[in-house]
């Protein structure tokens, strides 16, 4: 135990279970004071619950009797709370910090405590703005922040407003050496300068004695910027080692564990067999992060974009769906010159698309299954300049029975059924009418494990109809699942190609990590 | 020794909306049908009390033929209100219509149709005015509406001087505003063709569908290749073509143009529209629950002023209404829309 007493936060056979899955599976481990220490694992490896639990957001299992341990003060993992975790030193600032952009630094800072007041908060007492600017610039100084109190936070770059957030939640500690920060994915939208300047940062306070722990999906990040590197799979901890004996490979071996047998790809016989000209021809196509992308399509191809967030993948696909702005670059569909300014030109071209929320951007929560199915051209009811309510039901109970959408009735409210059954009203919406190309972000997010098949077997069986698919997906054993071939994609370009045999998770995972410096073409 | 608390919450909040289906349908049958029947209860229960001045035929014709400008002023009002946005405009674009309406017929002695016509016209103007504010600019509705509502206001009694308009409007006009056929007032059959066009409008064209998906989500009626801008363009202008005839109706009613007329139609209008959103078709702004919602709160008021209740019971009454009828379809879209 001698390890114990030199770790700041130690977790002990920690479990976590939800219904039906068990999300932390007897987890131990520790960090050590002073130290920069990354948290690894996929989509689903249960680090994210890890984190909660420290946060006292969820409570571990009571009966498995996991127990934390603060400075060596031992808190019962079952019924931690917030404020416990406040009081206790541990920190935790979240992806895309929540600042308020029209309020100052200042003001900002004191949200996160309270305002310095006169007259101690007595009779006719008013924020002593005196105080407060005062204590806003100590902050600034402490935590080196480019910026003054008087700064509205949306004029603050990326990594400053990142920096603000974690001086608004270290504000309390008296001693800079005895908390715990924890941050969740802090770099996922910051650029490669804006990366190394929080990273830098970060580093200035460990040495000051603040424990930091890091949730990441960058491992070149891991292996630049951290002391010691912990991972996570499958709910269990697989392993804790010092980043300098690590490299690319072991990482990534980390993370995904050696020997995983491949799920049998569900596809059948390559498509090169069919015709030699693409369907689809991007060149040079750029956007938002997307920077002179390249790719060919055939139909009855399905194609994969591995890509983690921010590289730009999601936004592909909504640049061929005219639903973003294109600022460069030619598509071609079937040898014509394709050029949509808006998701209706895009559907009178026959392109589809399936956005990866379902709850903003492709869901009418409120509205019936029937209307949902038939919410793409509504206008072929209109016949005879009335609606023919009875042929849209007809064509609804088609399409409920052939895509296997279990609801009570056409009229349900879409909200009623389950995620997976609202997840094929969607793929539904589109399928029937049979688009030349389908283009997929996370169309199994939140999609039971049943659904999720049958939603793969879809889209399998669109291809073998001749449809061409684009599929944008983090999690990519699902991409080596359903596609054929895969683009990876890092800064906005493609990197990688991969298909056949050649097609294996760690492979992707490796390369979407470690983005190879772009050639120019 | 510690029961896991945490795993019996969650077995309870998997079974959960099973029961809260089953709640909520037993409740949508109620509401459904429990506005009718409130309002037969407030025909009856009057009948009841004041058999000689409440139950009298005169009585009915006279809220039938009064209420049917107020019940197209609401059918007018929920096709912005499906894609998500209030008009606050109403009552004041009624006045202008109305004003302009009577005006043409008198300073410019146009004939009856074409003057007709400028009314519904002048309607559709402001609602045009509305719609590229709020569909083309993106600016607030409820602002914008507001706005566009004080200053139409400001119009008004700038060309009348704060006088009404009654001469010069022909014979014809006056006589189908206050007469009967078959028993019943004029206005209540243009009514009948109203609620009739609204709910084809509303029900049997893609255009009404697209309405519903836009309120629904406008993200995603985007994504689905709707053209939203255009949609809530395009509710304003028939929106205000529909305030425009319920002027020209108006008119009819009062034998000339008041300028003061138009902003007592603007409150009872939005309680009537929400309400009837709670009824009939609940959580969802519709045809036959937004008639029954006018008749109903004109009725109950009627009534009371008639018991001897000053003039003071309306404003409450539509007021409560309308925070009522708010509160109604607030928890129901929560529901339906599954948060």
């Amino acid at each position: 135990m001698d390890k114990a007493s030199v770790d700041v936060l130690r977790v002990e056979r920690i479990s976590k279970t939800f219904p039906g899955t068990r999300a932390l599976d007897n987890v131990s481990m520790g960090f050590a004071r002073g130290e920069i220490h990354a948290l690894l694992g996929n989509n689903g490896s249960g680090k994210s619950t890890l984190i909660k639990v420290l946060a006292g957001v969820y409570s571990a299992d009571a009966d498995k009797g996991g127990s934390l341990f603060i400075r060596d003060k031992r808190f019962d993992a079952a019924s931690f709370t917030p404020e416990l975790a406040r009081s206790q030193g541990l920190h935790f600032v979240h992806q895309n910090p929540a600042l308020f952009p029209m309020l100052t630094v200042a003001e900002n800072l004191a949200l996160g405590r309270g305002f310095e007041l006169t007259n101690k908060g007595g009779w006719a007492s008013r924020i002593d703005w005196r105080k407060q600017r005062a204590r806003a610039e100590q902050l600034i100084a402490r935590y080196h922040i480019r910026a003054t109190p008087d700064l509205p936070a949306y004029l603050l770059d990326p990594p400053e407003r990142t920096l603000v957030a974690i001086a608004r939640a270290l504000q309390d500690q008296e001693d800079a050496a005895e908390g715990v920060l924890i941050l969740d994915e802090p770099t996922a939208s910051l650029a490669g300068p804006e990366v190394e300047r929080l990273m830098a940062s970060l580093r200035r306070y460990a040495q000051a004695g603040q424990t930091i722990i890091l949730v990441t999906h960058r491992l070149d990040e891991v292996l630049a910027h951290t002391d010691r590197v912990s991972a996570l799979r499958d709910g269990k901890h697989v392993g804790t080692s010092p980043t300098r004996e690590m490299n690319e490979q072991k990482l990534v071996a980390l993370m995904l564990g050696h020997a995983q047998p491949e799920p049998a790809a569900l596809s059948g016989a390559p498509a090169a067999a069919g015709s030699a000209r693409p369907m689809l021809k991007v060149s040079g196509l750029s956007g938002g992060p997307v920077q002179g992308l390249n790719l060919e399509l055939r139909a009855g191809e399905v194609l994969g974009l591995a890509g983690l967030l921010g590289s730009g993948a999601s936004h592909v696909l909504r640049l061929l769906f005219g639903a973003a702005a294109r600022s460069g670059g030619s598509i071609e569909l079937d040898g014509k010159a394709y050029a949509p300014r808006s998701p209706a030109e895009a559907i009178a071209s026959r392109v589809a698309y399936v956005p990866p929320d379902r709850a903003t951007e492709s869901s009418f929560a409120a509205l019936p299954v029937r209307q949902n199915l038939s919410s793409v051209n509504v206008g072929r009811y209109f016949q005879g300049l009335r609606l023919r309510h009875d042929r849209e039901a007809e064509d609804a109970q088609a399409s409920i029975g052939r895509f296997m959408i279990r609801t009570a009735s056409d009229q349900q409210p879409l909200s009623t059924l389950s995620g997976g059954n609202q997840q094929k009203v969607i793929v539904a919406r589109w399928l029937r009418d049979e688009p030349r190309l389908l283009l997929l972000d996370e169309p199994t997010q939140g999609v039971a494990a049943h659904a999720r098949d049958e939603i793969h077997g879809f889209l399998r069986r669109a291809a073998q109809s001749g449809m061409a698919l684009i599929v944008v997906s983090t999690d990519f054993a699902e991409l080596c699942q359903v596609c054929d071939r895969v683009l990876v994609i890092a800064n906005g370009r493609s990197v990688a190609e991969r298909s056949g045999s050649a097609l294996d998770t760690h492979q992707l995972t490796e390369l979407a990590h470690f983005a190879p410096e772009v050639v120019a073409p | 020794m510690t029961e896991s608390i945490a795993a019996e919450t969650q077995n309870e909040s998997v079974a959960a909306p099973q029961a809260a289906r089953q709640r909520l349908s037993t409740l949508i049958i109620l509401q459904r049908y429990g506005l009718l029947v409130l309002f037969a209860v407030v025909v009856l229960g009057f009948s009841w009390l004041l058999p000689d001045s409440f139950a009298t035929l005169l009585n009915f014709r006279n809220i039938a033929g009064n209420q049917s400008v107020l019940a197209i002023v609401t059918l007018a009002a929920i096709i912005p209100l499906i894609c998500g946005h209030f008009d606050l405009s109403v009552g004041a674009n009624l006045g202008v219509a109305s004003i302009g309406t009577a005006s043409l017929l008198s300073a410019y002695s146009l004939p009856l149709p074409l003057a007709a016509l400028g009314g519904i016209a002048l309607g559709a103007l402001i609602g045009l005015v509305n719609g590229v504010l709020i569909a083309k600019l993106g600016v607030n509705a409820l602002i914008t509406t507001l706005g566009v509502a004080t200053a139409l206001t400001g119009l008004t009694t700038l060309y009348t001087g704060g006088l009404s308009i009654i001469t010069g409007i022909p014979e014809l006009l006056t006589d189908f505003g206050t007469g009967a056929w078959l028993g019943l007032p004029c206005t209540l059959y243009v009514l009948g063709l109203v609620a009739v066009f609204v709910w084809y409008l509303l029900e049997h064209t893609p255009w009404g569908r697209e309405l519903h998906a836009v309120g629904a989500n406008p993200l995603a009626a985007r994504l689905v290749g709707i053209d939203v801008e255009r949609t809530v363009l395009l509710s304003f202008v028939v929106s205000g073509a529909l305030v425009g005839l319920a002027g020209v109706l108006q008119v009819a009613r009062q034998g000339g143009g008041n300028p003061q007329v138009g902003l007592s139609f603007m409150m009872p209008a939005l309680s009537a529209a929400f309400l009837g959103a709670t009824s009939i078709h609940p959580g969802r702004f519709n045809v036959p629950g937004t008639v029954v919602a006018v008749f109903f709160l004109a009725t109950s008021v009627s009534g009371l002023a008639l018991a001897g209740v000053d003039n003071w019971v309306e404003s409450l009454f539509n007021g409560c209404a309308l925070v009522f009828a708010v509160g109604l379809s607030t928890v129901l879209g929560r529901r339906l829309s599954g948060g």
